[in-house]
Parts: C-alpha cells; structure tokens; sequence
C-alpha cells in the first residue's frame, strides 16, 4: 500500500472548475491519511506544473500520483511521462478524470458535479494505493522476415529487408517469380515491360546474401508470436535436376505429349506438361506440372536431367516478422456475364493482353481479323448487385493502354470504350487525352444500364443507351469484345486463414487503420503489402511494399521487443484446465502447459494483448489482469459507492 | 438504332472540321450557346453525331444552318476542337449531300478541281469571246443574254431540285408529319429570314457583322435585279446608272472589309477560311468591282477600246454563275432560309 500519494487538481481554464468546486475536492482527498500532498493547478498539463510535479514527486519521494484533470485520451501518456521523468514507475500514476465525467457532463448540477469529482479521485486514491510498478516485457526478436509471394510487391519488399539488414526468406508458391507484372508487356509511364522490370528486381535480390528463394512453396503451420514465429514451409519439387543443359530441355519439351491450357496466358494458349511460362522466366529451369504429367517418360528418354524421384521438402524457418504480398486474381466473369464463354469473341483483358503479345502485323483471335474492339469496363467491379462494390483502380489505366498499343500496333484498328465514367487519375490522364487524340471512341452508360452484347448472325454487336449522346441507342460491331475484368483477393485464402488475417468487406486482407496503419494487421508482426490489401496499381504496390518492409523491420531492429505488462496471469494453484479462457482469447495466447504435473494455463506473453476476455469465463477466478487486478477494481468500486 | 462508324471523321475533316477526337465532352460548347435549349443541345449534339460518324443523323439534322457561327463556342472549347468550325464544315458537307450532282463535294474537297473549274471557265469565256472576234457589242450582247439564261437554269436545274433533296431528307424520310396548310402559314418564316437573316442578331454582341451581312445581300440582290431587268450596262436613266455604280460600291466595299477580317482573323468566325470561303468572297468583290469599272469605262467611253476589262468581269460573272452559285458557297443563301423555313415544319408537325 501506498503512503505518500500525491493529487493534483486541475481547473482546466475554468473548464472544470467553473462547475465543480476544486478546491473542495482537494480538501476532501486531503483527509485521506495516504494522501500526503494535494494541490489545485489552474492547467495541470502546462509546462509550470509538470515541472513542479517532477520536482514534488522526486523531492519528496512520492510513492504513487493521481491528476484529475480531462480524458486519459488526452493526457493519461502526458503524466505517465512526468511520472517517469521524476523517477517514479509509470504504472503508480492514476488518472481521474473529471472534466468529461463530471464538469461537463452535470454542468447543471455544481453540487452533484463537485461529489460526483470526489468519489472518482477518491477511487483512483483507492487504486493507486494497491498499484505495483511494473516493467514492460522484453522478447528477444529473430532478424528475419518471411516474405510470402514474390511478385513485384514481394520481390520490392525483400530487397528492401535484406539491404536493412534483415535474413529474408522470399517464400513463392508458383514455381517461376514475377506474379502477375511478369505477365505484362509495356507498361505505362515507362517503356520497361512488366518483365524488364522482374528482372531487375529479380536479379538485385538473388545477388543479395540476405535473401533466400523458395519456389513451389507454401507456408503449412505457423506458432509463436511477433518477434519469433516459427513456420513450417512445403516445398514442391520441379523434377529437374538443378544443372540443366537447356538444348536437351528443348527437346524434352518438344516431345511432351501432355497439352494443358497455358495459365500464364489465360489460357488463350496451351503448354505442355513440362514447361516455363517464357524463355528467360525465372528461375530459368523449367518445371513438371506433376499434376497433369502421366510419367509417360518420354521426356527422360532425351533429357538427362529429369528427375521423377524428387520429393516434397519441408524446412521449419523462424522469423520475427512476415510480410504478405500474395496479390490479387483477375475477376473471372460469370458465365454468359456480357457473352464471356457464350459469345466466342469474348476476351478478359488480361487475355486481350496477352493477345497483343502473340499477334504481330495482325491481331487475330480464332482464325479472324479483328479490326473493331469494344472495352467493356468495370466488369467485376463497381458491382451494384454482387459483392464487389470497390473500383479496381487499374483497370481503366490499363484498358487505355492497352488500346493505344494495339491501336499502334496493329492497322485500321479501332477502339471503342463502353465506359461508367472514366478513372485515369493523377498522370495517367495523359493515357486518356493520348487515346481519345488518336480516335478512340468513348460511350458511357450509368450502371442501371450495361451495354448488351450480342449475336445478329455471324457478327458480334455491343449496343448502349449512350449518355454522351442524350441515351440515344447506338451500337457497333465488334470483331472483338474485350470485357475489363478487375481485381478480385485470392481465391485461396490458406495463407490468411492459417496466419489469421482478417479480411475486410470486400474480401482483401484488413489494415488495421486505413489512412494512419495501412501496412500493420491485428495480427502482430504480420504486415500486408500490394494488391493482397486491396486494388493497386504497380505504383500503389511499390509504396505499400516498402511501407510493409519498412514496419516489418522496425519490429525486429532492435532485436528485441517492449512488450506491454499489463498482461494475464494464471494463478496456478487456483486453474484446473477447464480451457474456457482458451476458447474466449481472441488471440490464442493461451496454452495447455504442465506444472509439475498437473495441467494449467499458461499464457505466451507476446502475444496477450490484456484484453481481458479470459478473466470472467473462468470458473474458478484463476485468472489476474496485471494492472487491473481484482483487488484494485473492487477498491475502486467501494471508494465509487461510499458515503463518507 | 445507330451504329457507329468511326471513319466519318477522315471524310468530315475533308470538308475542313478540326480534330473532333479533341473532344471529351464537357459541354462546354453547349453551355455558351445561345441556340442550346433543354432539348437541343447546340452544338454538341452534332459533334457527338459527328465523332461517331452517324451520318443519317447527321443528313436529318437542320442544327448547322440554324447556327450562324458567332464562335462562342469555339472561343470557350478547352480542347481546341473548334466546335464552330464543326458546324461550318457540316454546312458545306450537307450542301454536297443536297447537290444531286456531286460537283459540290469534289470542289469543297478538293482545291485543285475548283482551281481547274475556274481555269477551264476562263479559256471557255476568252475562246467564246475570241470568236466572235472580241466584238464590244456582240459580247455585251451575248453577256446579257447569259446573265438571264444562267439565272433560269442554275435554279431549274440545280438549286430547285437540291432543295426537293434537302426537304426530302430534314422532312419525307424522317416521316415528319406535316399538313398542307402548315406549309402556307409558315412561308413568311423562309422570306423573313431569307432578306433579313434576323437570326444572327440572336448570336453576336455586335450587331456589325449582321449589318455588313445585310445590306450585302440588298447590294447583290439588287445589283442582280438592276443589271439583268433594269440592263444596267446599256441603260439612259441616270437612276439607274446611280442605282447600279452604288450597288457595285457596297458590294465591293462590304466584301474588301470581310476578306481584310478573314486575313486579320481577329474573330472567332474568320479565323478558319476555306478555300470555299475565299472564293465566295473574292468572287463578289471582283463582280462588284469589275462592274463598277465596266459602267465606268462605258460611262467615259473607253470601253470599246478596252475590252479587255468587260472580258474580266465576264469571266468573272460566269465562274461566279456556274461554281460558286450552284455548287459553293452561295447556296447557304438558300438552305439557310429554307432551314428555318423546315424548322419551323417540325414545330407544326403533328407528332
């Protein structure tokens, strides 16, 4: 127990003290025989009195501090700092607060007001007489960072970690790097291709001692907490021999009878069943598509460097933080959604995409000439009935784009954009003033009424109620309709199920603050970074990785964390294992542990959050919030409800 | 029902329009317009219907003859597409939609085909006058003679049914219902507007360039009148001769200060000039002028002397009677009234 408090209240200007009576409050606390010193202070959060708090505290071996004063919102961290500053532990300083909960609240009632200001300093009397000074835990920190994807995002992201300083392990699903950016040819604003631009980042990270690749690998368990998670990470094998001879590779492909869909293009191509997405992908050893391969072994009869006896690897990391950059999937339109898999010149964009890439002096889809092309946007996205109410952000850019290209490319050909309003923000303006200049056309239709395409014999029409034209019906025969498919979260979610991440409304990994933590998740540790949070550009990524790999960092700098004390403790005697307080913790820190022999609770300091859900299920009252413990939260009540 | 075809705009810009594809429309044009009203978007309609190549639309439409280009609109156009001179250019494509000929569109397009209709008129002309040996009366004679004659059949033949054509395609083939009374009471509508042109006065601040417009037009018309049914040339009534030398005057003062504003392109609607456009106006200054001086070398009795000079203002008068009347500019004279005159139609029309 505390004997030598100090109390300080404040008028606030007048703000307090116009309603309630300080002074009276003052000699009300004064009675108190722990409460050596008490004063009134017309701003107790001026520079003045912090500094005559300071020189009270330390001059007179203060032993616990109370202000009633405003909200601890506002200054709870002001005076656990003057605490601090004259030496006494943070956690015997009290705030009361007196202004929100009794000045302004019953500025009606100055007498109500003024008893009302004395039993809430009298209960935080109550409380920091029974306060224990406490110190914040401290966890040795892992120098290294899980990076899960390695697209642009993550490839930005590890390079970034790795000149930090940290271990980075760079964990890919796919068996190739370069996500979705691999996939893209020119780029706006530069002429560097999606690719240019994966080697580039490719070849700086491998040429990085901080950072390990893994391809074909998947993160399976996950524990721990920030600071030293452990995971479990699946690697699939390539079934190639790691020194390949890439003239016997060729043949080994050629001879392949296996003929899949080529996802790398959308499937507007087809690979076989042994393959690399492009000459110069990366890693450049191509790859069994175990799941499509029928071990006919023809491809080991010419190629010496296949290998069908490699088997999964597992590799158990520990790391202080992860970062995930697992991207996005383009919205797969719903069948018969504006013709797509119905009408069969139909195209997503990023098939057009790849389209372009494919075609040379024509552009050419089944076997026909394609001159006129209708854009249809927003395909997936500003959805008035499903769910996906967002705007993809890119879609538009990359749309005029990729109409300029083709438009260059190719000749006589012609654009026509079936839009809902046209969304080249900031630079990308110049695409749209470039496109229009060059004669393409823009229709417009509110989102009430999509343009229709359809079939009239052998010709595909797209007709729209245009609103630049007073919603006169116009249509246009399209030789290629190009559906603007947006961004839509992974549809494999095991990475943010197994580590925990919440998703927002519109299904992508959850910030924990929009605009002031864009990159940290509840999860602590765990950072989010590119289109994994929701539709980015490659700019927007390029930001949000180096935020993302930046928090990550600053986790484990130090090598070690602060952690908060004011944490549960489980009173071993008292716990019999029940696992209530298990089921009830939002955060699963609380485990099943041995104490000589009998089984408890035990609870994992980094990652209790002193939330305090555990304490009321337990059934035997076993459980302690260090802070606000049971003997000070009754005292506090009892100093509520006296009478004296 | 409209489809769309975007390769209009190369045959429109044949006619002189600007870069349409400049526009992103933003109205603008139609919020300066003093034509533009809740159901006539003025003229932005007609870029829209021109960016995306709906020529029924366009061949239906009366809009560019009820704009008399103040070029407000272009003044205020962010982009530059010059939405003003759009209109002008639609003026001279619908004029080649109307002649049943053809010969308007190939001298609209092309400069060197006029040049050559302007050439082969004057060789025409000189070889006529060369046999009859350059004899002053017999030139004189043939010249009056042709005056008439030219009147008479340029309407017949050309300007007559090109109006049928339009009112076949602004009123029949719309299907615009319009009784036969409402044809007689609109009349005066064509006769107001075709001697006063009153609808400018609604679109500039100034009321210059409607004036200068106006007595040009009494000038022309009544230096027509005075020369053909009055023969002027050969007259004895000093009224007439004052008549006709003051007619000249205006005609050839008004036009000098119209080309002196085409070459300054201090205003918005002089800033853009089709050869179209130079043609008509030189043409009418040296009509003016080389009458004047005719009556002049007649009234000095030199003109015997120097044929040469009635020669001039012959080859002038007929390139000015056989192009610029039936197949240029001219015929804004005519569309434009009879447009006001067929809007005036659908206003009536029982729909």
């Amino acid at each position: 127990m505390k004997k030598k408090i100090g109390v300080y209240v404040c008028h606030c200007g007048g703000n307090i003290s116009d309603y309630v009576d300080v002074e009276k409050v003052r000699a009300e606390i004064e009675k108190d025989e722990s409460v050596f010193l008490s004063k009134t202070t017309m701003f107790a959060c001026a520079d003045s009195n912090q500094k005559d708090m300071v020189t009270d505290i330390a001059e007179k071996q203060l032993d616990g501090a109370v202000v009633a004063s405003c909200s601890p919102t506002l200054h709870l961290l002001t005076f656990s700092a003057v605490a601090e500053r004259a030496g006494l532990n943070k956690y015997n300083y009290i705030h009361a607060n007196i202004r929100e909960q009794a000045s302004w609240a019953h500025s009606d009632d100055k007498v109500g007001a003024t008893e009302k200001a004395i039993q809430i300093v009298k209960a935080a009397v109550a409380k920091v007489k029974r306060s224990n000074a406490l110190e914040p835990f401290r966890v040795a920190a892992t120098n290294a960072v899980a990076v899960v994807g390695a697209g642009i995002a993550g490839l930005r992201s590890a390079i970034q970690l790795a000149e930090s300083g940290a271990q980075v392990y760079l964990i890919e699903r796919e068996f190739f790097v370069g996500g979705r950016v691999a996939q893209w040819d020119d780029l706006f604003v530069s002429k560097e291709t999606g690719k240019e631009l994966i080697t580039r980042l490719y070849d700086k990270a491998m040429n990085h001692k901080n950072i390990t690749l893994f391809t074909g690998a998947e993160i399976i368990e996950n524990s721990g907490s920030v600071g030293n998670i452990s995971l479990k990470v699946k690697i699939a094998p390539r079934h190639m021999k790691l020194d390949c001879n890439e003239g016997n590779l060729g043949k080994a492909i050629e001879v392949c009878p296996v003929v899949v869909p080529d996802k790398f293009n959308f499937n507007i191509t087809t690979r076989k069943a042994i393959y690399h997405n492009f000459p110069g992908e990366y890693p450049q050893l191509p790859v069994i598509d175990i799941e499509n391969c029928t071990r006919c072994g023809e491809c080991e009869k010419v190629c010496e460097n296949v290998d069908f006896s490699q088997k999964d690897e597992f590799l158990n990391i520990k790391v202080g933080s992860v970062l995930l950059a697992t991207g996005f999937d383009p919205y797969e339109p719903k069948n018969d959604e504006f013709g797509y898999k119905t009408i069969d010149n139909v195209v997503t964009l990023p098939q057009f995409k790849r389209l372009v890439h494919y075609c040379d002096d024509k552009l050419v889809y089944k076997g026909k000439e394609v001159k006129n092309v209708a854009y249809i946007y927003c395909v997936g996205s500003r959805q008035v009935d499903g769910d996906n109410k967002y705007c993809s952000r890119y879609c538009c850019t990359a749309t005029i784009h990729a109409a300029i290209t083709a438009k260059k490319k190719y000749k006589d050909l012609y654009n026509f954009h079936f839009n809902r309003g046209i969304r080249t923000y900031g630079k990308q303006e110049v695409l749209y003033d470039e496109s229009s200049r060059l004669g393409d056309i823009y229709l417009q239709s509110f989102e009430d009424h999509p343009p229709v395409v359809s079939k009239e014999g052998d010709k595909t029409i797209v007709t729209i109620n245009d609103i630049l034209t007073a919603d006169k019906t116009l249509e246009v025969e399209a030789d290629l309709v190009v559906l603007v498919t947006g961004m839509v979260p992974r549809q494999d979610n095991s990475i943010g199920s197994l580590l925990k991440i919440p998703r927002g409304r519109d299904n992508f990994f959850n910030e924990i603050h929009m605009k002031l933590r864009p990159v940290e998740t509840v999860i602590d540790g765990v950072t989010i970074a590119g289109a994994s949070q929701g539709p980015k550009n490659i700019m927007e990524s390029m930001n949000s990785s180096l935020a993302a790999a930046t928090k990550s960092f600053s986790l484990i700098a130090s090598g070690e964390l602060s952690l908060s004390p004011t944490i549960a403790k489980i009173d071993v005697d008292n716990c019999g294992w029940c696992g209530k307080c298990d089921d009830a913790c939002p955060f699963s820190a609380l485990t099943k542990t041995d104490v000589n022999g009998k089984l408890v609770a035990a609870v994992n300091e980094s990652v209790c959050k002193g939330c305090g859900m555990c304490m009321p299920v337990c059934p035997s009252n076993a459980i302690e919030l260090i802070g606000y413990t049971d003997n000070q939260i009754e005292s506090m009540i009892d100093a509520l409800v006296s009478t004296d | 029902m409209a489809r769309i075809n975007p390769k209009f705009t190369t045959e429109l810009q044949s006619y002189g329009a600007f870069d349409t594809n400049a526009c992103y429309n933003c109205g603008n044009c139609t919020a300066v317009c003093s034509l533009s009203d809740e159901d006539n978007s003025f003229p932005r309609k007609m870029v829209r219907y021109s960016v995306l190549g709906l020529e029924n639309e366009i061949q239906t439409s009366l809009e560019p003859w009820l704009c008399y280009y103040c070029g407000d609109c272009s003044a205020t156009c962010p982009r530059e597409a010059e939405p003003g001179e759009l209109m002008m250019s639609l003026r001279r494509y619908l004029t080649s939609k109307y002649d049943w000929t053809g010969l308007s569109g190939m001298l609209y397009k092309s400069l060197s085909t006029s040049v050559i209709a302007f050439v082969l008129l004057a060789v025409g002309v000189i070889w006529f006058a060369s046999s009859l040996n350059f004899e002053p009366e017999l030139l004189l004679h043939y010249g009056h003679y042709f005056e008439m004659s030219a009147i008479g059949s340029v309407f017949l033949l050309i300007l007559l049914p090109n109006l049928i054509r339009m009112w076949n395609m602004v009123i029949r083939k719309p299907k615009v219902n319009v009784s036969f009374s409402a044809y007689l009471k609109s009349y005066s509508e064509l006769i107001v507007h075709m001697f006063t042109q009153k609808r400018t006065l609604g679109c500039d601040d100034s009321q210059t360039r409607w004036f200068q417009h106006l007595i040009l037009v009494i000038g022309y018309l009544s230096l027509l009148f005075t020369t053909v049914f009055l023969d002027w040339f050969a007259t004895d009534s000093s009224f007439i001769l004052v008549l006709g030398y003051l007619e000249s005057a205006v005609i050839f003062s008004v036009t000098f200060i119209f080309m002196i504003g085409r070459l300054s392109k201090k205003t918005q609607v002089s800033k853009n000039s089709h050869p179209s456009d130079w043609f008509f106006v030189i043409w009418l200054f040296l009509m003016g002028l080389s009458a004047f001086v005719v009556r002049l070398f007649i009234d000095l009795d030199i003109l015997e002397t120097n044929i040469w000079m009635y020669l001039i203002h012959l080859t002038v008068l007929v390139q000015w009677a056989i192009i610029i009347v039936p197949f240029g500019k001219w015929t804004h004279f005519l569309y434009r009234s009879f447009a006001m005159y067929f809007e005036k139609l659908k206003s009536l029309s029982i729909s």
